[in-house]
Formats: structure tokens, C-alpha cells, sequence
């Protein structure tokens, strides 16, 4: 199996202690935890957006991201922000297109990008008068347009509606089946027991990694997140 | 993708074109369009004399320092992902002007012609570290302005001091009044070297309108898009200052020039910097040499009263707006 993602001995002071995680290609990852265990840091470092806090090395596949240049780096992997804050009014369809900026802005896919999040009837509008969720579906969008094969979500699902919701884990396991390697933070641990992979985190450090069944236990559930879980029937959705 | 805007390029330069046809014929002395040419052309010595010594020098250094002021503030709304961010509400013109004046006071101008934009340069750059200090990038807009304001309380007392203990030298405290107030009387073609620096600058920008797109949306995002951020910044930051510090030291500080004109253009072609770095560029020169011919029309008020007259009004707007 081929490595895609591999952090060795990553700390960040206050944030990561001396993390160490590879993950395999072709998979969907979820990243788990606690508020404030580190989820957000540990995809920033992933995406080699930290190199000035963080010490340890991160690679992707075989090679460090130390020696792998700025334009390369955005053809490889994507990184979506929890939350982004627009100042100036460009087009959903703009921001969309600059998902290819590293591919000397050749509009590749943009309209595919467009499609598979819903948003080709409101491509013309200016981002800073979107609602929470178009914003979000609009970064998503984007990383995807770059076609870059390791994608990196921070809490992709937290303000999409149920059906946006469910489309975008059937796009992150397509992507998969088509060798992509897609991580993603999330709360919902119903929607985490779906995925092919885990990374429980917990005070900046690794808990468990590993299959669901095998890192969703009652008792580390109730360790980790204070909360009693079981397995039994209750509402499913799924997409029609 | 989208094409350069080269009508509105074309619009801009025209109407800059006809701006300048209106400046060098308007004055104490009207010259008919007939005199206008025969005097560039020196077959009208007395026409010439006006043209070459006094209106072609001020049209040139009032377009230069209109084009670096509007781009200086382009660069700094994009780099602070700030509509209202611009040189002169941040202090960075204030930090120019507090230059100029050391040097003026220290009888430095005197010595050497580029005495007065070399320590303009060093203020608006003493200017610039200090707003990077006191607002982070991505500032909002209470943090930019309140550091704006306690700089240009600050770079105020620097500029007052040096008046105050230069009063006995009547000729050097006119000379500090004058950069205080902003204006481009007896400019000479001096000034226009001086400022001509601005155009390798503003062609510098040209190329950078791409990035600033993805950077104005985001210092991480853009670098994970493939911009490298800390270069970008560096390159933004260093033009937008020297921009401003050469406008500075020719014209004095001349306000609201960086905020109005890329707001108003960003209303009009949208956000993308591919456009607006050009057009700002132009546009700039446009509202500077325009401002200009109003002063002068309305009988001789100085360039910087003028931009704060439009400008100060327009600010206003734009704050309530953005409270929205």
C-alpha cells in the first residue's frame, strides 16, 4: 500500500507534541477529537502551512515537503480552511478558477468543480454575500478544482445541510476509488464510524488510529469525548 | 479566462490624454490649442516658456504621484485584506512627510536632490514596520485605523517638532509648511526625476495583479494555491512604501488618493487586481491631475485640500456602508 501522507515527530509548541501518523493512499480519512486536540493544526502542518512553529518532518508519499517548491506543492495537495473571512466581492466562479492558479490558471474542471458542489447557479455571485454553507461549498469547490491528489478538509461538514452533507462524503469516496487520499476533520462520530480510516487526537497527541470499529470503542469513546455511545437503530439518511 | 481590460486601459489614457490637453492650456495664461503646439514644439517662445517650465513639469509629477499614491493603496488593501486600508489612513504618508521634513530641516535638501525622497523613504518605511507591528495582517478594520491614528498622532509630533525648533529659518519652515499641506506648486523638472522612479515601480506591479487576487482572500489560502506568501508580501510591501514615499517627497502629503480610486474602480470592474493594478494605476493619475485642474479652476487651492474634499466625504460613505 502506498504511503500518501506521513508526519514524523511533529510538534507544535502548545498545539502538537511529538505526533507521529502516516496514512495510506486511496483512503478517506477521518480526523476525530476533541475541541482544542489539535485538528485544525495537524492539517495546517500536513499542507506544509506551518513551517515557522512546527518542528518533525511531514512527507507526502516519499518526499519531504521541505524539497518540494510552492507551485508544485498546490498541484499535490489541497487544503480547505474551517472558516474563511471574504473582504472582496469576487465571483463564487473566481474563486472557484483560482483552485488552478498552480496549473497556470487553465480553468481546468472549474466547471465540474462548480457542478458537483451545486453551485452553477450562483457562480456569479460576489462570496462576501454568501450564507455559511455556499462559503464553504465554494472552498471545497476550489480544492478540488486543483485536482490535487491528497486533499486536506477542516471540518468540510460543519454548516452543510444534510444532502450537501452526504454529496460530499459520495465525492471524497469517489475521489478515493480514483487513488485520491482525502482527510478530513469532523464532530459527528455516526458520520466517522462510516469512514475507511481514523486519527483520534486528543491533547495534541495521537489516542488511536486505525479502523472505526477498532477506535470508536464505549470506552475510549467515554474516555476521549465524555460521552456514553452504543450501536443501535436510529434515523439513516442517505442520498436518493 | 478573462482578458485584460483593454478598453477601459484605452478609456483611461484617453481621458487622462484630455485632462492633460485641459491642464496645459488652462492657467493665468490661456493658450489655444494652436499656441499649445507651437509652444511644445518651441515655434511660440512665450508658450514655451509657460509650457516647458512651469504646466508640463506639474502635470507630469501630479500624474506620477497620482499613479503611486492609488497603487500604494491597492497593494495595502489587498496586503491587509482591507478596502479601507491606504497609505495615508495608516500613517505611511505621514511617516514620508516626517522624512522630508527632517531632511529639509537639517538643510540636507539643499545638498543633494535626492536628500528629500532618500529620507521620505526611510520614514515611510520606519511607517510601515510600525503598522505591521500594531495591526497583524488581516487586521480589522478598527485595529488598522486605530493604529493608523495613533501613527499619525505620532509622525505629527515628530513633523510639528521640527518646526518648532526650526522657527528662527524662515525659508526651511515655509518649506515644511508646504509638505504638510501637500501641492504641486513650482514643480519643477527636477521633482519630475525625482518622481520618476515611480514608473519602474508601477510596471514592478504590473505582473504581481494575479497573486494579490489569491492573497486578498487569504494569506494561507494562497499559499497552499501555489503564491508564495512571504515573497509576495515583501515585494507588496516594499512597492507600495516607495510608492508612496516618492509621491511624498514631491508632492507632500496628498490624502485619500490610495482609498478613493481603487474603491471606486473595484466598483466598477470588480475585484480582480489582474485589472484593477492598471487601472489604479491610470485612474490614479487621472483623479490627481483632475483634482489639480479643480484647485487651480477654483482659484488656486492646493492639491491636497482638493483630494481631502473629495475624499474625506467619500471615506465617510464608505464606513457607513461597511457597517452594514
Amino acid at each position: 500500500m502506498k504511503t500518501a501522507l506521513r508526519l514524523e515527530n511533529i510538534s507544535v509548541p502548545g498545539r502538537l507534541h511529538a505526533l507521529s501518523l502516516s496514512v495510506d493512499a486511496g483512503k478517506v480519512v477521518g480526523l476525530i477529537g476533541p475541541n482544542g486536540s489539535g485538528k485544525s493544526t495537524l492539517l495546517s502542518v500536513a499542507a506544509g502551512l506551518l513551517p515557522g512553529a512546527a518542528t518533525g518532518r511531514v512527507s507526502w508519499g516519499t518526499e519531504p515537503v521541505s524539497t518540494i517548491g510552492v507551485l508544485e506543492r498546490a498541484r499535490r495537495v489541497a487544503w480547505v480552511p474551517q472558516e474563511a473571512r471574504f473582504e472582496f466581492g469576487f465571483t463564487v466562479r473566481s474563486v472557484v478558477a483560482q483552485g488552478r492558479y498552480a496549473h497556470g490558471d487553465d480553468g481546468a474542471g472549474v466547471d465540474e468543480a462548480l457542478a458537483r458542489f451545486d453551485l452553477l447557479a450562483v457562480s456569479g455571485r460576489p462570496v462576501d454575500r454568501l450564507s455559511g454553507g455556499e462559503r464553504q461549498r465554494v472552498l471545497l469547490a476550489r480544492a478540488v478544482a486543483t485536482a490535487a491528489p491528497l486533499q486536506l478538509w477542516d471540518e468540510p461538514l460543519a454548516s452543510l445541510d444534510p444532502r450537501h452533507g452526504l454529496e460530499l462524503l459520495a465525492l471524497a469516496r469517489s475521489l478515493a476509488r480514483a487513488g485520491g487520499t482525502l482527510v478530513f476533520s469532523l464532530h459527528d462520530l455516526r458520520l466517522a464510524q462510516e469512514l475507511d480510516f481514523l486519527v483520534l487526537l486528543e491533547g495534541g497527541g495521537l489516542r488511536a488510529v486505525g479502523a472505526p470499529a477498532e477506535v470508536l470503542t464505549p470506552d475510549r469513546v467515554r474516555a476521549v469525548f465524555g460521552v456514553e455511545s452504543r450501536l443501535q437503530s436510529s434515523l439513516c439518511l442517505s442520498l436518493p | 479566462m478573462k482578458t485584460p481590460p483593454q478598453g477601459l486601459v484605452v478609456a483611461g489614457f484617453s481621458l487622462l490624454l484630455l485632462l492633460a490637453v485641459l491642464s496645459l492650456s488652462f492657467g493665468d495664461v490661456r493658450l489655444s490649442p494652436g499656441q499649445l503646439i507651437d509652444g511644445l514644439l518651441h515655434r511660440d517662445e512665450f508658450a514655451a516658456t509657460i509650457l516647458w517650465q512651469i504646466r508640463l513639469p506639474r502635470l507630469l509629477v501630479a500624474a506620477l504621484v497620482g499613479a503611486a499614491l492609488s497603487g500604494s493603496g491597492l497593494v495595502m488593501q489587498a496586503y491587509f485584506r482591507n478596502s479601507l486600508a491606504s497609505p495615508g489612513l495608516l500613517g505611511v504618508s505621514a511617516g514620508g512627510a516626517a522624512g522630508a521634513v527632517v531632511a529639509i530641516a537639517l538643510g540636507l535638501a539643499s545638498f543633494s536632490l535626492f536628500a528629500v525622497p532618500f529620507f521620505a523613504t526611510a520614514g515611510a518605511f520606519a511607517a510601515t514596520l510600525v503598522v505591521l507591528l500594531l495591526a497583524r495582517r488581516g487586521a480589522s478594520t478598527e485595529r488598522l485605523l486605530l493604529a493608523g491614528v495613533a501613527l499619525n498622532a505620532l509622525l505629527g509630533a515628530v513633523t510639528s517638532y521640527v518646526l518648532s525648533a526650526h522657527t528662527l529659518t524662515y525659508e526651511r519652515n515655509a518649506q515644511v509648511l508646504f509638505w504638510l499641506l501637500g501641492g504641486l506648486e513650482d514643480r519643477s523638472w527636477e521633482h519630475v526625476w525625482m518622481a520618476a522612479a515611480v514608473v519602474p515601480g508601477a510596471l514592478l506591479l504590473l505582473p504581481l495583479g494575479r497573486p494579490m487576487d489569491l492573497l486578498s482572500l487569504g494569506a494561507k489560502e494562497a499559499q497552499s494555491l501555489g503564491v508564495d506568501v512571504s515573497r509576495l508580501r515583501r515585494w507588496l510591501l516594499a512597492l507600495s512604501t516607495v510608492l508612496t514615499a516618492l509621491a511624498t517627497a514631491v508632492a507632500g502629503t496628498v490624502g485619500f488618493v490610495g482609498l478613493i480610486v481603487p474603491h471606486i474602480l473595484r466598483l466598477i470592474v470588480g475585484p480582480e487586481h489582474r485589472r484593477l493594478v492598471p487601472l489604479s494605476l491610470i485612474g490614479g493619475a487621472v483623479f490627481v491631475v483632475g483634482c489639480d485642474l479643480a484647485g487651480r479652476a477654483a482659484g488656486g487651492l492646493r492639491l491636497g485640500i482638493v483630494t481631502a474634499l473629495v475624499g474625506g466625504p467619500f471615506f465617510l460613505w464608505q464606513l457607513g456602508r461597511s457597517e452594514r
